[in-house]
């Protein structure tokens, strides 16, 4: 029988957790990695020079961040990619520096048109 | 900084004005309209400020027709050094939104640093809309991205 992680029920990631995993150089590789297609644990460790321990470590913190999903098949855990906390993430701070940095050109062009009356 | 329970965006700006002058311009009906919630194709078309701690604003800014209401209560003023409110634009953001601009004199003016924070309650709702692969987003997020970042 497949147990699939991904068809539970899990609670929306937390932005938080997901800059939190994200700040990491070793899991940000993890993550393109994974986002190539799905590995075993074995072969996410395989290129790094840590344990798997360490592995296991980083992978628990992209799985709080719902960053990937994990399934069982036989005795393999296949870990694959779940982009959609990382784009929300992007794509909301993409939007409020755009819309902030818009006020604030506005702003220097309201000085510059007093400064020049 | 991420807190447990808000996202942030900061940004900044160097003016050759005045702290005054550039706090005062937030608070003013008639110099904010002509600058806050503008943009290209909108205008505001109304501007209420109650300038007081506990007090609230109001712009109407109109695109394509549409009138956008931008509401929110004055938490904090402090001339000319730090002004902070609570924003809300009902028919676009649905959550909570706080916004601190903090001004600082600098050499031939100042420096305005404005940090956004966001309740988690939005990424909720924006991260219910299904997963995608998106390996634009994350190359972007995992090599340039900050979670504040200051320009």
């Amino acid at each position: 029988m497949v147990k699939s992680a991904a068809r539970r029920k899990t609670p929306p990631a937390r932005l938080d957790a997901v800059f939190h995993a994200l700040a990491d150089a070793t899991r940000r590789s993890i993550l393109r990695g994974v986002a190539e297609r799905p590995k075993t644990v074995g072969e996410i460790a395989r290129p790094y020079r840590v344990s798997l321990a360490a592995v296991s470590k980083h992978l628990k913190v992209l799985e709080r961040a719902d960053l990937i999903r994990r399934e069982k098949r036989g005795s393999f855990q296949i870990v694959r990619l779940n982009a959609a906390p990382m784009r929300a993430a992007e794509e909301w701070i993409r939007r409020y520096e755009r819309f902030w940095n818009r006020q604030l050109d506005a702003l220097q062009d309201l000085l510059d048109r007093e400064d020049s009356r | 900084m991420q807190s447990a329970k808000t996202a942030t965006v900061r940004v900044s700006r160097r003016f050759n004005a005045s702290p005054e002058r550039v706090f005062d311009a937030w608070l003013d009906p008639e110099r904010a309209r002509r600058f806050l919630f503008t943009r290209p194709g909108q205008t505001v078309i109304r501007a209420e400020i109650d300038a007081r701690v506990g007090g609230s604003y109001l712009f109407v800014a109109r695109r394509d027709g549409v009138d956008y209401d931008h509401v929110g209560k004055y938490l904090e003023i402090d001339r000319p050094r730090r002004l902070v409110f609570t924003l809300q634009v009902p028919q676009v953001w649905s959550d909570f939104n706080r916004v601190t601009i903090e001004i600082a004199p600098v050499a031939g003016g100042c420096e305005l640093t404005l940090v956004h924070e966001a309740a988690l309650a939005e990424f909720e709702d924006r991260l219910r809309g299904g997963w995608t692969a998106f390996l634009e987003g994350l190359e972007l997020v995992a090599s340039e991205r900050e979670p504040a970042r200051v320009r």
